[in-house]
């Protein structure tokens, strides 16, 4: 059984033709609203939406200015689920959306499922202590997803019915600047080998090392919460876990990580987790296909040695 | 500049049992505030001292939990001058947009410039009720703050940093702003804070934002023990190593 309609809603086109074949899956309709021109809409016309509504975003607006607008263009069917993209824009989006169809957001699920006509979303709360299955109880839902999350590959279908959005923006609030980063963000989500780094590692310069054996596993580099918020070694979009990075890579080795609950929830979906930790009571033992209790300051450099 | 900082006060998710069924126990967990509010309340703090100002912390919950006379202290000694307390038992399983409401149901009975809330709560992580607060009140929103400037009684100059980039806003006031948890590093309060927040006033609020809830919860279950091998070697020496590179080889890494 599948519900009636699924709107997406997402600032990052990258997402869209996995979220639209994963909305397919659940729902008879799929719209995709996309934030850019037409011709931008025209480009991502194979994600598998049965329509495309794009907001043309001015250069100096934003595509939360856009959110009364997507909402009335919902309201349009009798009822719908709005899945919107976990990234700091898409939360703006989807809290503004909610209040302009009086409902609440589902943040973070991990799973989707419709089953007797009702939409499940799943999620982990306190912090991975738990995994709460809940329903909408009003005829429309907003729920966040990162990428990863639908196991579906894109199946392509063009999409014909492409046209802009009926409302107009509002609310914009100046800009004065804008800096994009340079680096290329990771991108963690879709990693299919993770070097997943924590509170063992003594010094930022021993990143290094690590990435040195990322490099030899072709795996990318991911870290616990305190690496990144309080030590500031990574970038805070590398942290795994429940309030962080949610990931499900084939392989995943840990570093001088504990394995916290909260970081455990974000990181145990992975095929296959290594630990290395000198701490033979880390909870990350138990949760390990495979372990070494050593000094990851013996263990990494000997490893790399032997993976050259 | 008249600052009000969103509170949380959630049980300790370090505490929670986990009962043989797989539900949760919160029985033995302890009350804290909620850990992204730290921020939030530091953020008010500071800006509270910038602009020769006040700050008023703002809670809602279950009455049993406000009532907790440790946890009250712990906030008015974080630099609010006041703490404002909106006890809710009606339900305690909030949905987000029913936790905005009552606090945008409080919000109408108080004076403010700017609303700080936190990055997210640490129980429920939805990162979408400051938003919703604001949203519901006509204000502008603004999420992932991660500095603030006063450029005017009427006007804040802030820094939003994406996830592929930093912008600056200029945001008009009254505003609620949702901050990042990188934007400060959360004081610890000094013994003289922790003295001086048992003088500061507690008020209670009564509003009038009974709303339906818009999710039901099915089920709460701590995830199900996931099959690891759990094969552990104790050393770090050549074999040691060895046998890690076997068993990469083995799974054909």
């Amino acid at each position: 059984m599948a519900i009636p309609s699924i709107f997406i809603v997402s600032d990052n086109y990258s997402v869209l033709p996995e979220f639209c074949c994963g909305a397919k899956t659940l729902a008879d309709s799929v719209t995709a609203i996309v934030f850019g021109d037409e011709t931008a809409a025209k480009a991502a016309a194979n994600c598998s939406a049965d329509k495309i509504i794009f907001c043309p975003v001015a250069e100096e607006g934003a595509p939360e200015d856009y959110a009364s607008a997507i909402a009335a263009e919902i309201k349009a069917v009798p009822n719908a689920i709005v899945l919107v993209n976990n990234s700091i824009r898409g939360h703006l989006l989807a809290g503004k959306i909610s209040v302009y169809l009086d409902t609440a957001v589902i943040s973070g699920a991990n799973n989707l499922s419709v089953e007797e006509d009702k939409f499940i979303c799943s999620r982990m709360v306190y912090g991975g202590t738990a995994q709460r299955k809940e329903i909408f109880t009003k005829p429309y839902g907003i729920v966040t997803i990162a990428g990863g999350i639908f196991d579906v590959a894109p199946a392509g279908g063009e999409t014909t019915d492409i046209r802009a959005i009926e409302g107009a923006p509002e609310g914009s609030i100046p800009r004065i600047s804008r800096n994009e980063k340079k680096e290329g963000a990771v991108n963690l989500a879709a990693a299919k080998r993770i070097i997943d780094i924590g509170r063992g590692l003594a010094a930022e310069e021993d990143l290094d090392m690590c990435r040195k054996l990322a490099k030899l596993l072709d795996a990318e580099v991911g870290c616990s919460r305190p690496i990144a918020e309080n030590n500031k070694w990574m970038p805070k979009a590398c942290y795994l876990g429940i309030t962080g990075v949610q990931v499900k890579p084939d392989l995943i080795v840990t570093l001088g990580l504990s394995g916290q609950v909260q970081h455990i929830g974000g990181i145990n979906k992975s095929k296959v987790i290594i630990a290395i930790n000198k701490d033979k009571a880390a909870p990350i033992f138990k949760n390990a296909d495979f372990g070494l209790v050593g000094d990851m300051y013996k263990i990494v450099p000997a490893l790399i040695d032997k993976l050259s | 500049m008249k600052i009000i900082a969103c509170c949380k006060i959630v049980p300790n998710e370090e505490e929670i049992s986990i009962l043989p069924n797989r539900e949760l126990s919160m029985t033995g967990a302890s009350l804290k505030i909620s850990q992204y509010d730290l921020n939030a309340l530091e953020t008010g703090k500071q800006l509270a001292s910038e602009t020769n100002g006040t700050m008023t912390a703002l809670s809602i919950g279950p009455a049993a939990s406000l009532a907790n006379s440790k946890i009250r202290k712990d906030i008015l000694s974080r630099g609010a001058d006041e703490l404002s307390l909106v006890p809710d038992d009606s339900d305690e399983c909030f949905d987000s947009l029913q936790t905005a409401k009552a606090i945008a149901g409080a919000l109408k009975l108080m004076e403010y410039d700017v609303v700080i809330c936190g990055a997210g709560s640490s129980d429920l992580y939805a990162q979408e009720v400051g938003i919703q607060a604001g949203t519901l009140l006509g204000i502008p929103v603004m999420n992932n703050i991660t500095g603030i400037k006063v450029l005017s009684e009427s006007t804040l100059l802030v820094e939003r940093t994406l996830e592929n980039g930093v912008e600056a806003l200029e945001i008009p006031l009254p505003a609620v702003l949702s901050v990042s948890s990188e934007i400060n590093i959360p004081a610890v309060p000094s013994m003289r804070d922790i003295m001086k927040a048992g003088k500061k006033p507690v008020n209670e609020l009564t509003i009038e934002a009974k709303t339906d809830a818009s999710t039901q919860t099915l089920e709460q279950l701590a995830p199900a023990a996931q099959d690891r091998r759990q094969e552990i070697i104790e050393g770090d020496g050549e074999e040691a190593v060895s046998a890690l590179v076997q068993f990469l080889k083995k799974e054909g890494f």
